[in-house]
């Protein structure tokens, strides 16, 4: 393998997964966060309790919107608590109608929206790894004992201290770090706090909801794990963006992509 | 750096028209259809398994907050409310070999359960109370439902500002859950007015809005489709899933 030459990637289960969870997860995140504007606070207990607070968006007063986190009160007015109300006025609300499905307070279909995208998510997320550790590709992602080393200097590269990536296969040993945290302990945490949210599994494993603080805590780790997606998203597409966007997103169409200076194969 | 600025764009712009694009596919039948398909494989999945998780005295809420429809005020409630409900009697009927009428005192006779269970509201937050009343399934053994029942519908004694009345059902399977209960006394006390009394539901297993209070009448049905607008429960007629499990 060298720089320059085409090979094939993505097989198209992948691809297809990875659009899929494009749009559950766009879908996921906000209609989850219409589902916490019904209730906008989180606590590190089981059940509700002030005292137990980490955060809480309000709107003390008409025209002013509160975002209280681990006690200390700052004023989001227009951004969160007061703000965007999705029927094209502002009034006390948590998160804004901009990112809400349905943009206007509808905690039922805000469910409907999430529990349908989570199955989704759910039965593509098991046939993809299914499918991925039959091939082997699933092995090129995950990140080993032997990685470890190779982490500072792609880091090192990354930041224009080192000419050359470390020598690395598929994957560089970040990207191996990053798939490896979403797939290992993301993934598992944001379907098992989900999960531990309904009463209907917690009769039937009561350890799940116990195992993370109880019901409120399991709401803040979905919480928690959701923002953690979200820097995931973030740098995933800056990386995209930076690394020749073009090769990048016709890899995850067609499966072909073109190797390049940073993929640590040598000329 | 004109590519990069038009990805940059094109995926801020895309990001910017979910929820918009969102709430159209939301109003549309077919889509809003689509998306409640799944309440069916939930159901399945996790169903009414295994006892709802019971607390200590010590884990009792000091605040229950009073989530629901308004406390009644008409007349009749309010009279039964003024002579501590010793009037009160709860009607069985429908799909029943022996149609049911059982007095508070009768009910207090009858009273076999206590609960402390947490209160999980389907807006997300979650209280524990103590509750003691009768099981519903010891009121099912006295009315005997028929063959052909398999919903027990809870006809309530509140109503919203349009006048709409609160109810809920329950399946055989659920309504003869161990836990299922017919709740008199809340945290040692009779079961205050803006908590339901006389008599409310408490279904640990699922969310607050199946425990359904003021409850003046159980009708055992085959089919709850032409109960008022047929989705099996008050807020199930807005749009809320009628399994709540999850």
């Amino acid at each position: 393998m060298k720089i320059g030459e085409r090979i094939y990637r993505y097989a198209v289960a992948t691809r297809a997964s990875h659009w899929i969870w494009v749009i559950a997860f766009a879908v996921l995140v906000s209609s989850g966060l219409q589902i916490f504007n019904a209730a906008p606070f989180l606590d590190a207990s089981d059940t509700t309790s002030p005292a137990h607070r980490v955060l809480e968006i309000g709107s003390p007063s008409d025209g002013v919107g509160t975002t209280t986190v681990f006690g200390r009160t700052f004023t989001t007015t227009g951004w969160l608590g007061y703000t965007d109300d999705g029927m094209g006025s502002r009034g006390a609300r948590a998160f804004p109608g901009w990112i809400t499905i349905p943009s206007y307070q509808d905690l039922a279909d805000g469910r409907r929206w999430h529990l349908f995208f989570a199955w989704i998510t759910l039965i593509c997320g098991l046939a993809w790894v299914v499918s991925s550790a039959i091939k082997g590709n699933l092995r090129d992602m995950i990140l080993r004992p032997s990685d470890l080393p190779k982490l500072w200097p792609m880091q090192a590269y990354y930041f224009r201290l080192r000419k050359e990536p470390p020598p690395h296969g598929v994957y560089n040993p970040l990207q191996k770090a990053a798939y490896t945290l979403v797939l290992v302990v993301l993934a598992p945490v944001i379907v098992l706090t989900g999960l531990a949210l309904s009463p209907g599994v917690d009769a039937i494993a009561h350890p799940l909801t116990w195992i993370f603080g109880g019901r409120q805590f399991a709401r803040l780790w979905h919480f928690v794990a959701m923002w953690a997606l979200i820097g995931f998203f973030v740098i995933h597409t800056f990386q995209v963006l930076t690394q020749g966007v073009l090769n990048q997103m016709n890899a995850m169409v067609t499966g072909w992509y073109r190797l390049g200076k940073h993929d640590g194969v040598g000329p | 750096m004109k590519r990069r600025l038009f990805v940059a764009t094109t995926i801020s712009s895309a990001l910017a028209a979910c929820a918009p694009i969102g709430t159209a596919l939301n109003n549309n039948a077919g889509f809003h259809k689509l998306i409640g398909s799944t309440q069916g494989l939930t159901h399945a999945a996790i169903g009414t398994r295994g006892l709802a998780k019971e607390y200590h005295e010590r884990d009792i809420s000091p605040d229950f907050p009073i989530d629901s429809l308004p406390t009644p005020t008409d007349s009749r409630y309010v009279e039964l409310a003024r002579n501590a409900f010793r009037d009160y009697k709860l009607i069985v009927d429908g799909a029943v070999q022996r149609r049911g009428v059982f007095p508070l005192a009768m009910l207090e006779r009858l009273c076999n359960s206590t609960q402390i269970t947490r209160h999980d509201c389907v807006e997300g937050w979650s209280v524990v109370a103590k509750w003691t009343g009768v099981r519903l399934s010891s009121i099912l053994d006295l009315v005997q439902p028929r063959s052909d029942a398999r919903y027990v519908v809870f006809h309530c004694l509140d109503k919203d500002d349009q006048g709409t009345p609160y109810y809920e059902s329950l399946d055989m399977h659920q309504a003869r859950h161990p836990q299922a209960l017919l709740a008199m006394r809340m945290n040692n006390q009779p079961l205050p007015p803006d908590h339901g009394g006389p008599v409310r539901l408490k279904v640990p297993t699922q969310l607050g809005y199946k425990s359904a209070k003021w409850i003046g009448r159980i009708e055992v049905v085959g089919s709850y489709a032409n109960i008022y607008a047929g989705g099996g429960g008050y807020w199930e007629d807005q749009g809320y899933e009628w399994y709540a499990g999850i």
